[in-house]
Order: structure tokens, then sequence, then C-alpha cells
């Protein structure tokens, strides 16, 4: 019983003497073993540059239903949400021309000149697919992909407006990561009355771009 | 003459290039794994060209979408994940990390944009939203949405408050109430009305529910009273689906 006594003083003694080297032996090295000091470091804006947003412009054919095939000029902006999909808004121009009823009967005029400015607006969702590359020559290899994009928007039109969906795909072919040549079909539906009936049209569009990465 | 005009070129084009690159300031990791592919793309599915060793450094460029683009010295320049990027350290010993969107993410980040197409009472509705996130549970929101019917179209410019009560969940439904104006415009073949401003009202119920990444779907049913200045006043019901971005 006595000497349970006096080890346990003896100890108490002991740990109180020496304590500081005791427990740096224990912990230090035993402490990095086991939680590595690795620091994070959060990367900003300031310190690497961000590429989500795409802005370009278009250029091609626009063939109005009933009004023939017509020069369209347009705008986009895109958004990159993930590695596959993308928000796409357009806005583009174009002008009606004469159906062949006008043009026929020589007199009849179905429109007046400021009712055949065509336009429309499109919010879209984008999915990219089918990436790859494209080689010139021996040396140099430029990206590719395809993308399928679905959307709806308004078309002014005879100086109505007309809720129109639009389906396309395109071909992405990019010169620089932050520069790309755009391919793109596009087909905008809507309903009209326009020549006495109610008549879906589907005005396909054949356009290439020019798109910037920023 | 010619080669050394297009020399000079090529030195402008150059210099253009480093003065664009240089802009950002350059991070240098290097590389504490196996190995790390090296892509010809910001893609899954582009090619693997190169494999980056242990002890290899490369200069991170910028990145996009998951993706971060890197200059090496022996494999020239490519695109790496940006996961990948917790395998390597920086010159003062650090990992460094991209602040990746997360679902949890979306309760800090402050502004969302959104665009959603709908029924507004048998008129096709296309609208688009930003929104302000004040607390996890209450966000503001702007509105605007076209609306084209088969008798007339309609512009409404709104202000609303959503009130989300559990904010965590992966489907989190939420209540909306706001009001503006709507701008009414009848078509002018069937009968001559005349364009009209009212200002509205309108409540709605609806639920986030998360996709991936940033990436939310949202649907929404609202009732909304425009306030005419006729003895009654329209009511009309309509419901959205729309997609919802937030950064």
């Amino acid at each position: 019983m006595g000497s349970r006594v006096q080890r346990l003083f003896l100890a108490l003694l002991l740990a109180l003497a020496f304590p500081l080297p005791l427990a740096a032996q224990a912990q230090d090295p035993l402490g990095r073993v086991i939680t590595p000091d690795l620091e994070r470091r959060e990367l900003t804006e300031a310190n690497l540059d961000e590429e989500r947003f795409e802005l370009g412009v278009y250029y091609g054919l626009l063939s109005i239903e009933d009004f023939g095939s017509n020069p369209v000029a347009g705008v986009m902006l895109a958004y990159h949400i993930t590695e596959d999909f993308f928000f796409e808004a357009n806005y583009a121009q174009s002008k009606a021309q004469e159906t062949s009823y006008e043009l026929l009967s020589g007199a009849v005029e179905l429109l007046t000149e400021d009712e055949r400015d065509y336009r429309y607006y499109s919010l879209a969702l984008g999915y990219k697919l089918l990436p790859g590359q494209m080689y010139l020559g021996d040396r140099r290899a430029l990206n590719t992909h395809v993308y399928l994009i679905a959307g709806a928007g308004n078309t002014q039109f005879a100086e109505q407006t007309y809720f129109t969906y639009t389906l396309g795909a395109g071909f992405r072919l990019y010169a620089l990561d932050w520069l790309a040549l755009d391919l793109g079909m596009r087909g905008h539906s809507f309903r009209h009355e326009l020549l006495g009936v109610s008549k879906t049209a589907n005005n396909l569009e054949a356009r290439v771009g020019l798109n910037v990465f920023f | 003459m010619a080669p050394t005009l297009k020399r000079a070129w090529w030195c402008g084009c150059l210099l253009l290039l480093i003065g664009w690159s240089s802009a950002a300031s350059a991070l240098t990791v290097t590389v504490d794994a196996a190995y790390i592919e090296l892509h010809a793309g910001p893609g899954r599915g582009y090619p693997v060209f190169y494999a980056l060793e242990r002890g290899e450094q490369a200069e991170l460029l910028k990145h996009r979408t998951g993706w971060v683009k890197v200059d090496t010295r022996r494999g020239g320049q490519g695109w790496i994940r940006a996961a990948d990027l917790a395998h390597t350290l920086t010159a003062e010993g650090q990992t460094p990390v991209l602040p990746s969107a997360r679902r949890d993410d979306y309760l800090n980040r402050r502004w969302e944009f959104g665009a959603a197409i709908g029924d507004f009472a048998g008129a096709d509705a296309l609208g688009v939203s930003l929104g302000y996130r004040m607390t996890p549970h209450l966000a503001a929101e702007l509105r605007v949405s076209q609306n084209t019917g088969a008798f007339s179209d309609s512009q409404l410019y709104g202000l609303r408050l959503l009130h989300q009560p559990f904010p965590a969940w992966r489907v989190s439904p939420y209540l909306a109430v706001g009001g503006g104006e709507a701008r009414i415009r009848p078509h002018g073949i069937l009968v001559q009305g005349e364009d009209r401003q009212n200002n509205y009202l309108e409540a709605g119920l609806g639920a986030y529910v998360y996709l991936s990444q940033r990436f939310f779907m949202r649907a929404e049913y609202r009732n909304q009273v425009i306030l005419t200045r006729r003895d009654s006043n329209e009511e009309v019901n309509e419901w959205v689906l729309g997609f919802n971005v937030f950064f």
C-alpha cells in the first residue's frame, strides 16, 4: 500500500519536473505524421483568369416561309454553366421579301415596307457533344465539338409578336482556345395568320459566326 | 525582304500574345502525384497528349468550367482538370484550390440568373429573372416576362420576394410574393383595343431542384391579379418551368 502511494507521488513529481520535454517528444513527431501541415490556397479571379462568357456575331441566310430567303445578322452571348451545358441568348434582324403571290399579281402588297422587318430574340440551353480535333497539316490540331440547342423566344414580324421555339445544332472550330468559328443551323418555328389561315412556319437559318471567350 | 517582314509579323503576334497572357499574374505549381494528364481541350473527351510527372512544373494560365489551362516546359500548353490541382503544390508548399461551385455554395452566393418558359392563361410566356439572396432563406428578384397570346401580348416588369423555408434541401420549396407593372397590347386585327398599363400583384408557390454545380431547375405556379381601371380586376394563373444559375 505504502509503495503504491510512493510510486504515485514519484510519478507526479516526475511529471511536474519534466513536463515540457516529454510532451513535446510525444506530440510533435506523431502530430506531423497524422495531420500534415498542408495549407490550401484559394485561387481567385485576380491570380487566375476565368473564361465563362462567350460573345459572338453571326451572319447567314434566314428562309422566312412564304417570304423568301433573306440575309440575317445577329449577336449572341453565351454563359458556360458546366463543361457540357451553356445558356445562349440571341438577337438578330432580317427583312422579308415579297411572297410569290405578290410578285405574280404585280399590284398586291400584303405587308408594308416597315412590316417586312423581321427581328427575333431567343434564350436557349445548349449541350456540347462529340469533342474532337481537326488537323491542319502535320503540325497544328484544332479543337472542335458539336452542339445541340433548344430554346424559346419571340419573333417580331409584320408588327406582331410571335412566341417562337428554336431548335438547332452546330459545329464549333476553335482557332485559338478563346476564338471560335461557329457553323450553325437553327429552326425557328411559330404560328401565324398572316395569309388568312393559321399556319405553323418553320424558318430555317444557316449561319456562320465568330465567337470570343472572355 | 519578304522573310524579314514575315518574321517581324510573327514577332509582333508573339509580343501581343505574351502581353495577352501576362495580363494575369503567373502562378507556377509543382506536380505532387504520380502523374497528371494533360488534355488538348477543356473537356473530358479531348485527347490526352502528355502526362505531367511528379516534380514537373506547370504555369497556370486560366480556367474554364472545371478545367485549367497550363503551360508546361516539356509538354507545351494543355488543359488539366481543376480537381487535379489538389495534387500540386505552389512554391510556398500550398495546395491551390479553385473556388468550385457545390450545392451548399448557393446559399452563400449572392446572385442568380434564370430563364423560364410557361403558360400565362393560354398565352406563351418567356421570362428572365435576376435574383439577389439576402439571407439563405430570403431572396429578392427582378423579373421581366413577355407573354404572347392569341388575342393580346403583354409584358410584365416586377419585383418579388422569395422565401425558402428549407434552403438546404435538394428539392427546396419556396413562396413568392410581389408586384409590378403589366403592359398589355391587344392584337389589332381582331379588336381595336388600346394599349393598357396596369399594376399587378402576385403570389406564387414553387420549388428549386438542384441539378449540378451551379445549375438549378425551377418550377412555379403563380396567381396574378391585374389591377384594372374597370369594375373588376383580372386574375391570371400562370405556371413556368426554367433554369437558374447562381454566381
